[in-house]
């Protein structure tokens, strides 16, 4: 399974499942998995964010095979990695505001996507799609558009600020979360180091860190021989305009283009919502996004009209942690067990590759000669 | 720039008036540059001369090198010598010409976010043709490139150009796309603009405004640059009205004022 070197996958960690087309979004929504194995497919996304995967989690009843307490219910969930960090939320928003049948596995393990990357979709014909745009087109092909209803003029106005927030405020992002040595201390690294499996995360997340920063640097080259103050001071700078920019394209609307979503709200929503939701230590640029009105209220409307769980999903983790740790009790379990094992084995081979112990096959009568030449053997090489 | 930095060149800025010995920096016109620098260079210039402002062209085989970001154009101005679009245009806006206060905030925001799709879609997609395509490469670039530098240097410095340029496509994502995929970006990009531009003289009516100058830059060059193959040229040619555009403002800015022929 294809890790692409790359910032673009492997360590990213969204998982999600879409249901193919039955149709009824809602009883989808709520059937276990287990009844129709076959026919629903599999995208392994994980949400970001906002308590949705919670939600979508606790109303599917899908297993998480990775480790999922129940967090404290700040609304700061453990975040998805990922290329984008916002495209985890981007796709479900957009499926929801088109109200496509999603369904949506967590899983941390990117390994275990179907096309070894994440976020994925797998269709009902069978094919995975792996990169965010093509989901969202493949999601428009099954005649889930939310852009319907858009004159050609309000289309090119998306395409163009997409473009302006993935010049302006993704580096941001990226850099408030990764780069920003406290940020990436005391959040980022703890959320991934607790979602993902053993062996990795002890040098996943320091990876993750890695690439996001040649990456920032590639991306701002010119600024290479300046300090780090100067490029974070520019970016934010940028980031801080950006935002001003679209509080004021957005004015006093509901939505960007209306009444009605579109799939630049979703998008616009995805990289609001993670700034918004987040508690970080080093909060500059949510303070910004917090004296926009606007684009706060916003965001909470877009969120109690589509994610409306988010207000309710708080008690239940609270109220039924036994239900989250029964589950994990097992690969709990089965990973102290392994790893248990694993100690013992290596005890046991360095003990007898040393010569401390040795296993001798000899006959009784000549098993105590054997036995002291052994031991005076190994007085010796001591 | 730090903030202090800047506030402080504004300052100065706004001190002097444009003198009339300003000088834009680009490279070799003929032999060297390439499609992206071209580009660039050309909308600094229609945007100078929307602005009303005279500027001489001088061509320098190391412009390159002499510019402050490292990317050209850069204009030389008084005593301040300023890089790219970006600060340019409000390296201007200090000294008192400004092409878009006629706009209200929508506008503005809807023009700032216009330029980044230029430069997202656009600008990376002549990155990716001119450093990434193979036939381009072999062809054109680094036999231009390199031209104005003896054996061995021209290799060098293609090639390291050449990784540096792989790597940032890498980082953004592009290094997977196919030479398809990055002409399908195109068209998509230039259907944005042929919808936005509509049956209007202008982008945002009756001026031009930066976003005109940017446009214009890019796809005048575009249509005008012989490449291996003309596949980005007759993604462009697809949209008459962008056509119109381009040849609007060509008559415009630049054929009456009696500057030379664009090459």
């Amino acid at each position: 399974m294809g890790h692409g070197g790359g910032v673009t996958s492997p360590t990213s960690l969204i998982g999600a499942c879409v249901c193919s087309e039955k149709g009824d979004g809602e009883k989808q929504l709520q059937s276990p998995p287990m009844e129709r194995p076959l026919e629903t497919l599999g995208v392994w996304k994980r949400l970001t964010g906002t308590g949705e995967s919670k939600a979508v989690v606790s109303e599917v009843g899908v297993k998480k095979p990775g480790k999922r307490k129940g967090t404290p219910g700040t609304g700061a969930e453990d975040r998805g990695t990922g290329q984008e960090p916002t495209t985890r939320l981007w796709n479900p928003t957009y499926a929801r505001f088109t109200g496509a049948p999603l369904k949506v596995h967590k899983i941390s393990n990117p390994w275990r996507s179907p096309s070894g990357t994440l976020p994925a979709l797998r269709t009902s014909h069978g094919e995975v799609i792996s990169v965010p745009h093509k989901i969202i087109t493949h999601l428009r092909k099954e005649k889930y558009n939310a852009d319907y209803d858009l004159s050609a003029r309000q289309g090119a106005d998306t395409l163009a600020f997409m473009s302006l927030l993935e010049e302006k405020l993704l580096p941001v992002l990226v850099h408030t979360f990764w780069i920003d040595t406290k940020n990436y201390v005391e959040v980022t690294r703890k959320w991934y180091a607790e979602a993902m499996p053993f062996p990795l995360n002890f040098f996943l997340p320091g990876r993750m860190q890695r690439q996001y920063m040649e990456r920032l640097q590639l991306l701002s080259g010119e600024h290479r021989p300046e300090d780090e103050e100067e490029l974070e001071k520019e970016l934010y700078r940028e980031a801080r305009e950006c935002l001003t920019l679209l509080s004021q394209r957005l004015g006093t609307q509901k939505f960007f283009f209306g009444d009605a979503p579109a799939s630049l709200d979703a998008f616009v929503f995805s990289y609001l919502a993670l700034l918004l939701q987040a508690k970080l230590p080093n909060g500059k640029l949510q303070a910004h996004l917090r004296g926009l009105h606007n684009l706060c209220a916003y965001c909470t409307h877009i969120l109690s009209l589509y994610f409306p769980w988010d207000g309710a999903e708080v008690p239940p983790p609270r109220h039924t942690p036994a239900g989250p740790e029964t589950e994990e009790e097992p690969y709990g379990r089965r990973n102290q067990i392994l790893s248990v094992l694993a100690g013992l084995a290596a005890m046991v081979g360095y003990a007898l590759l040393s010569g401390i112990v040795s296993i001798q096959r000899a006959t009784p009568a000549r098993a105590p000669s054997t036995r002291a030449l052994g031991m005076a053997e190994e007085d010796e090489e001591e | 720039m730090s903030l202090v930095a800047e506030a402080f060149v504004s300052q100065i800025a706004a001190a002097e008036p444009w003198p009339e010995n300003a000088t834009l920096y680009q490279q070799l016109k003929g032999e060297q540059i390439l499609l992206s620098d071209n580009a660039a260079s050309l909308a600094v210039q229609a945007f100078l001369q929307m602005c009303n402002l005279p500027i001489k062209v001088v061509c320098r085989a190391n412009a390159e090198y002499m510019s402050p970001s490292g990317k050209v154009p850069f204009i030389h101005v008084g005593n301040q010598v300023v890089s790219e679009l970006g600060p340019i245009v409000q390296f201007v806006k200090a000294k008192g010409h400004s092409l878009s206060d006629g706009l209200d905030e929508v506008q503005k925001a809807e023009m700032k976010a216009y330029m980044e799709l230029v430069n997202n879609m656009l600008l990376t997609a002549e990155l990716y043709l001119q450093w990434c395509d193979e036939a381009t490469v072999g062809e054109i670039t680094h036999a231009r490139y390199g031209s104005p530098y003896p054996w061995p240097l021209n290799h060098i410095l293609a090639y390291q150009k050449q990784w540096e340029i792989k790597r940032k496509m890498k980082a953004i994502g592009w290094g997977k796309k196919t030479l398809d995929q990055v002409l399908e970006d195109v068209d998509q990009c230039c259907q944005a603009l042929s919808q936005r531009l509509g049956t209007q003289p202008y982008f945002f009516n009756k001026q031009p405004t930066e976003l005109d100058a940017l446009v214009f830059g890019h796809l005048y060059t575009i249509l005008t640059t012989q490449l291996t193959n003309d596949e980005l040229s007759e993604k462009v040619k697809n949209y008459s009205n962008l056509l119109a555009f381009c040849r609007r403002i060509e008559q415009h800015y630049f054929e009456d004022r009696g500057k030379d022929r664009l090459s």
